[in-house]
């Protein structure tokens, strides 16, 4: 066959994330710098260009070491398999194969490199001027290039070579023109992309003219993508040469060919069958050392983990599970002893969350002895700075932590069951039921392609085991719950069709539909605009009264907390540093960190009384393998001696139920000490870091 | 909609008529006129200078396009120079037997394609590894050649599939299955390992997505959320992949139509470009362009109906 | 300071000439015909900043406020109206008047992680607009390293490249790339949103000393009326394209007129519990409809549908910017 004219996937296309987060060692030439480290990660890519290269080398150097020229004859063995002769044997007419491929190669690769020039060069042209053009020049190159597409290119091509003739390399230079459009379609996306990145926007303001922007922004962000076409091209180039020549449409005799040798050989399959084996197997190797290169460095490299593991990763889920299940339950002294709760009320004790580390030692530890409690009809505020571990607690709740991260000890009673030592299968029966999701981003939270009504009814019928008729109605009842008045016509919409407050509201009303006693809400309002975010607030308190149900809002907003929480954890790095009643913790904050997010807000301050300056706080959170042993806090805090070097235990914070991490919380409350509003020296505010290493809470959520 | 159907539908007459101009062009630069084509080497200059002149060859070509544009919209797509039959009658002989071949290959590389790719998908580990490995190595290796390896295996080793040749349907449907097996099976592995990269890559993409995990958190079964919300998600760039397939495979009968010798557009195109037969070289390609773009249009259509933002527009 | 401007009127501080006047500006997206009859994403907005002053552009999506400001850069274009920067009309500059304008006229975006080229060290992307207006590599180099330590980085940062730094590292990059050609007027787009609280105030701080330090103007364009108050001297508040009301900051956020302004303020929460709850019961009693209303159909006041004073004249008719107060409100009834 002669593959199909669009360029094969990659195994994961280069994704705008890919361009916007490089590799971090950056260096000088183009390809080095964004993906030369992915190459040679790859074994079969390392293999792939070690062929390549020796090919190259005994092609051009063939005519002084080959045994024997192409043309020679050997008629005492004709059809022969390998000898000592003849490496690779010979053919019907007693020619060596092994010096026929190898005269053959320096033409078939150099030709399909033509392919590789033609075809990428040209896409990428036409992606980089339609994207910096936008508007109608790039919808007409669009149009042409889909016209392109939907050609049958192979007859094409074969109608070209009854016009000029079996002139290799103008067919194969035509072929690349016919290929550009299905890679200027690749590039497109990716050169779009990289157009309305902000710093083209920066460069546009700065009057940089619209080729600088396409030649210092555009291009070496598309260089990876372009090299990995390169590759696929001349693979499929290769291919549709060699079918060419099969056809009798190669090189003119007796120039040698892969295909027209391949031909030769289908035609001894009968008597010498071996003939197949040495010219095939070259031309394997050589497409597949193009796909190999193209493939390694087409890998996207951080990929986003599925919300759904695979059955490979679910089983090691399991394991984790089964450990934490056969672990001896460790109380410290601020956790409540084992065992019976309340109904209705969360008892998170001592959890941590940490990457699975592929071999026996611990990964990255994400969460660490997180303790929280949240009776009945309450809302609890776990509240944080991004990477503080919040999102990784509330989602360990539901059991949905992302693929690679998983519960490594500790307790989640609810109902008086472990939820950390229950299985995948068993936690289906706690979701939606007893405990509920509801996330940021309601648009993509709702599945695009079903309707609200389908997704709603679905989730009631399967949940509360009713009939269609009647989930319909309940999904009626729901919305208008909710705060829908047309909750009918909601029904029949697609997601894409509603507003973010209004998909939000659906979001809550397909979480109430298992009527469930707990609802985890991750930073539900901070996509939503201000107004909307009240709206929702005082839905999920009417709704919180109505239902009794306890609610765990993870929010980086101490304005909700203020408003909606009666209860509040603050993390930082992982552990919680402070919690206790809501009016308490604000309102007299007792440890630095909580104290210093106040000041920092502009929100706590009145238009009159607006600060010069606002508080801040040095340096930034640190990354989860750099967390000290002593206070994680101490390195950025302006209280902090000697004694935050030693690990700082949860102390009950002397005013109420409350309990604060800081070894100076009762000195700072008896001497009132305010976190100042003054900017450390500008040596302490860089610690260089690479950023994004390893698997941060912002990755996975 | 229907706006979108009808632009989509004066595209596709549009991409016919350039691709017949393209053909038009392309053939009237091929050697030879067709006097001298079509009476063979030896005939006298007054002779083929007779014929181009019965054949309007010196007539202004765009006068010639027309003439030939207005009786190929008949139907009638010329005489073949070599042998003298009608052009659209040898095609429409020829058809059927290719459209077999692609349609075949195209649904047996997507059963195949979607299988491997959402299993590889879905699984994870090992598995995903190996069926990775294992279309990495379908990807590479020629058709023709693996053709010709199965021609060996199952025919010449063990007579379980003839060889070549074509069996018409009208004349027994069980040996014409038989007789398009090996065929559609070389054609379909190339395919099948096409579609099974692009379904594992969207299968992944898919269960990328937030919306999985609130299907999880209301305790959807895990078989619903992989087979009815997330290959749903995925179908749509797949079923764009399955188009593609199809016009690559409409092409790439050419070289299985040679190797099992059946008589189909591909073996058209192959001798007539091969002996300069100018009528039957265009023939091949418009009818070739029509039931491609046909079937792409067709396709595009139905991706687009899977996507509720346009279905609803 | 700047550097290579050839037509620029020249520095204009003190003078009644405003650093930019924005006036009646329409932008309607797409082209042809539907560009024509959409609904205007900016529609008929006016204001004027004045030199060494910073005005706030507040509003939710979909308000324009984002737009504005790309209007004024040159990144958008203008379907009516004019934009002057110092009585120099710049409404639809070409790309050479707007290569004059660039080391003047600057910006700070939203998002750190797209803000400055990842392939680039950040000595390259400083020097890039110094570069563009002729300035040697040497002297670009030491006027990089300069800026860095203005805003708290170390020389040693300009041969690293963005993925090294924080987001907040990297927004002072970014404000150092603006400020690095000595500007007048910076526009700032949602320069502190993507920040978490601690490294917004290091950003917001840094914007205010520099702003005193060198007398400059900012268009600070944010969706929260807090952080536009610390900054902001005057603020104009948005609401689908049109301007509700715009005056001193203090008066529009203590004391606003308009119900639309009002139910912004009051649905801002504070983070004192006791307070909140005051406010929430304040917010629920201004009688404000959900915002996931209908569209309002052109014409009119675009808040009429979830207004609580509106009447039949507020579909009718738009109301036009009177004086209430300190501050110009655009109601019937405020």
């Amino acid at each position: 066959m002669i593959p199909s004219m669009a360029p094969a996937p990659a195994d994961q296309a280069e994704t705008t994330t890919a361009a916007a987060a490089p590799a971090r060692n950056a260096g000088r030439a183009a390809i080095t710098k964004l993906s030369g480290h992915r190459l040679f990660a790859s074994p079969g890519a390392v293999a792939g260009l070690v062929w390549l290269a020796a090919l190259v080398t005994a092609s051009v150097t063939a005519p002084l070491w080959l045994p024997f020229k192409t043309e020679d004859q050997d008629f005492t063995a004709v059809l022969s398999g390998p000898t000592a002769a003849h490496w690779l044997g010979t053919d019907e007419l007693g020619r060596d194969i092994l010096s026929r491929i190898f005269a053959a190669a320096a033409g078939t690769l150099g030709t399909s490199m033509l392919t590789v020039i033609v075809g990428v060069g040209l896409g990428t042209i036409l992606a980089m001027l339609a994207a910096g053009a936008g508007g109608r020049a790039e919808g007409v190159i669009s149009r042409v290039t889909e016209v392109m597409m939907s050609l049958p290119g192979t007859v094409i091509i074969l109608a070209v070579i009854g016009a000029v003739g079996t002139n290799i390399p103008v067919v194969m230079a035509i072929l690349g023109i016919l290929m550009s459009a299905g890679i200027y379609r690749v590039i497109l996306g990716q050169a779009k992309s990289l157009q309305s990145q902000l710093y083209v926007d920066a460069a546009k303001v700065d009057g940089a003219s619209p080729l600088r922007i396409s030649l210092r922004h555009v291009l070496p962000g598309l260089a990876n993508t372009i090299v990995v076409q390169a590759a696929l091209i001349f693979a499929v180039g290769m291919l549709i040469q060699a079918g060419l020549a099969f056809i009798g449409f190669g090189p003119p005799i007796p120039q040698p060919s892969w295909g027209g040798m391949i031909q030769g050989a289908s035609q001894h399959v009968y008597d010498a069958p071996w003939m197949m084996v040495p010219t095939g197997a070259v031309l394997a190797l050589t497409v597949l050392s193009a796909n190999a290169i193209g493939n390694a460095l087409g890998k996207a490299p951080n990929a986003a983990a599925p919300h759904l593991p695979s059955t490979a990763a679910r089983r090691q889920r399991a394991k984790a599970v089964a450990a934490i299940a056969a672990a001896p339950v460790h109380v410290t002294k601020d956790g409540a002893p084992d065992g019976e709760t309340a109904v209705g009320t969360l008892s998170v004790r001592n959890l941590s969350v940490g990457v699975d580390s592929p071999g026996a030692g611990n990964g990255v530890r994400l969460v660490t002895d997180v303790s929280l409690d949240v009776e009945q009809g309450t809302v609890l505020g776990l509240v944080g700075e991004s990477g503080c571990g919040k999102t990784m607690t509330a989602l360990s709740l539901l059991g949905l932590l992302p693929s690679g991260v998983s519960v490594t000890g500790g307790q989640i009673l609810w109902n008086g069951r472990n939820l950390a030592a229950t299985t995948d299968k068993d936690m289906e029966a706690v979701r939606g039921r007893e405990i509920a999701l509801i996330s940021q981003e309601p648009m993509r939270a709702l599945d695009p392609m079903f309707t609200v009504g389908y997704q709603l009814t679905a989730t009631i019928r399967r949940l509360r085991g009713m009939g269609k008729g009647e989930a319909r109605k309940e999904a009626l009842s729901l919305l208008e719950k909710v705060g829908i008045v047309d909750a009918a016509q909601i029904l029949k919409t697609y997601p894409h069709q509603i507003s973010g407050g209004m998909a939000q509201r659906v979001a809550i009303a397909l979480a109430l539909s298992g009527n469930p006693k707990l609802l985890v809400a991750d930073e539900p309002t901070t996509a939503l605009d201000v107004t909307v975010q009240a709206e929702i607030l005082s839905l999920l308190r009417a709704l919180v009264k109505d239902t009794g149900m306890s609610v765990v809002m993870v929010t980086h907003d101490l304005g909700v907390v203020a408003d909606i929480c009666d209860q509040v954890a603050v993390m930082y790095a992982g552990q919680v540093v402070e919690n206790g009643r809501t009016a308490a913790i604000l309102d007299s904050p007792r440890h630095p960190y909580t104290l210093a997010l106040l000041a920092a807000d502009p929100h706590a301050n009145h238009a009159d009384s607006m600060p010069e300056r606002l508080a801040t706080i040095s340096g930034q959170v640190p990354q989860p393998k750099d967390w000290p042993a002593g206070c994680r806090f101490a390195a950025r805090c302006q209280f902090a001696g000697s004694a935050c070097l030693e690990p700082v235990p949860l102390l009950p914070s002397g005013a109420g139920e409350g309990l604060v991490r800081c070894v100076k919380a009762d000195q700072l409350a008896v001497e009132g000490m305010d976190w100042l509003a003054t900017d450390v020296p500008a040596s302490r505010l860089l610690e260089i870091t690479p950023k994004q290493t390893l698997l941060t809470e912002k990755d996975m959520a | 909609m229907a706006l979108f159907i009808t632009k989509r539908l004066l595209m596709a007459l549009a991409t016919v008529l350039v691709v017949a101009v393209l053909a038009f062009l392309l053939v009237h630069a091929m050697p030879g006129s067709p006097g001298a084509v079509s009476l063979g080497a030896g005939a006298s200059q007054e002779a083929i200078d007779a014929v181009n002149q019965r054949m309007g060859w010196n007539d202004p070509l765009f006068a010639q396009f027309c003439t030939w544009l207005g009786s190929a919209i008949q139907g009638d797509l010329g005489i073949s120079l070599i042998d003298g039959r009608s052009v659209s009658a040898d095609l429409a002989s020829r058809l059927p037997v290719t459209a077999s071949l692609a349609a075949g290959a195209t649904i047996l590389s997507a059963v195949l394609g979607i299988g491997l790719g959402v299993t590889a998908a879905v699984r994870g580990g090992a598995l995903d590894q190996a069926i990775g490995g294992f279309v990495g190595l379908l990807v590479a290796l020629p058709a023709f050649w693996v053709g010709v390896l199965f021609v060996y295996l199952f025919a010449v080793q063990s007579s379980i599939f003839p060889a070549t040749g074509y069996v018409p349907f009208e004349v027994s449907p069980q040996d014409w299955a038989l007789s398009l097996a090996l065929p559609v099976i070389t054609l379909a592995v190339g395919g099948a390992a096409f579609i099974a990269r692009q379904t594992r890559a969207s299968m992944l993409e898919a269960l990328q997505q937030e919306h999985i995990r609130t299907l999880r958190a209301t305790a959807t079964p895990t078989w619903k959320i992989l087979y009815v919300h997330a290959l749903r998600y995925a179908s749509l760039p797949i079923v764009a992949g399955i188009a593609l397939q199809f016009i690559g495979l409409f092409g790439g009968s050419v070289i299985a139509e040679q190797l099992f010798a059946m008589p189909g557009l591909g073996q058209a195109v192959q001798t007539s470009v091969s002996t300069h037969d100018a009528p039957a070289v265009q023939g091949v390609v418009v009818i070739a362009t029509v039931v491609v773009v046909a079937v792409n249009l067709v396709l595009e259509l139905a991706t687009k109906f899977l996507d509720p933002k346009l279905r609803a527009s | 300071m700047s550097t290579a401007v050839t037509q620029l009127p020249g520095p204009a501080p003190a003078t009644t000439v405003p650093m930019l006047e924005v006036k009646d500006l329409v932008v309607r997206y797409g082209r042809g015909r539907r560009a024509a009859t959409a609904p205007a994403a900016v529609d008929g907005v006016s204001f004027s900043i004045a030199p060494g002053e910073t005005v706030g552009l507040v509003g939710e999506s979909g308000s324009g406020k984002s737009t504005i400001g790309k209007a004024i850069l040159g990144l958008q274009k203008v379907s009516g109206g004019t934009i002057s920067y110092q009585g120099w009309e710049i409404t639809s500059a070409t790309a050479t008047q707007r290569r004059d304008l660039g080391a003047e006229l600057r910006a700070v975006f939203q998002d750190p992680n797209s803000s400055l080229n990842p392939r680039n060290t950040i000595g390259t992307s400083l020097a890039e607009p110094l570069r563009l207006r002729g300035i040697a590599a040497a002297e670009a180099r030491v006027k990089a390293e300069d800026m860095l330590e203005r805003v708290g980085l170390p020389r040693e940062a300009v041969d690293r490249y963005p993925s090294q730094f924080s987001g907040g590292q990297r927004q002072r990059i970014s404000v150092a790339r603006a400020l690095i050609c000595d500007p007048w007027l910076v526009v700032c787009d949602e320069a502190v949103s993507a920040l978490d609280l601690s490294t917004q105030a290091q950003v917001l701080n840094l914007l205010a000393d520099l702003r005193d330090e060198r007398g400059l103007s900012y268009l600070f364009i944010a969706h929260d009326i807090a952080v536009v108050q610390f900054l902001a001297q005057r603020v104009v508040v948005l609401y689908r394209g049109q301007v509700m009301e715009s005056g001193p900051a203090a008066a529009v956020t203590e004391n606003p007129q308009h119900p639309f302004t009002q139910a912004l303020v009051a649905a801002s929460p504070v983070p004192r519990p006791a307070e909140q709850a005051v406010r929430r019961e304040a917010r629920e009693s201004l009688g404000v409809r959900t915002g996931a209303a209908a569209v309002p159909a052109p014409g009119g006041c675009p808040f009429r549908l979830r207004c609580p004073l509106a009447t039949e004249l507020c579909a009718t008719e738009r109301p036009a910017l009177r004086r209430i107060g300190a501050a110009d409100v655009a109601c019937h009834y405020a």
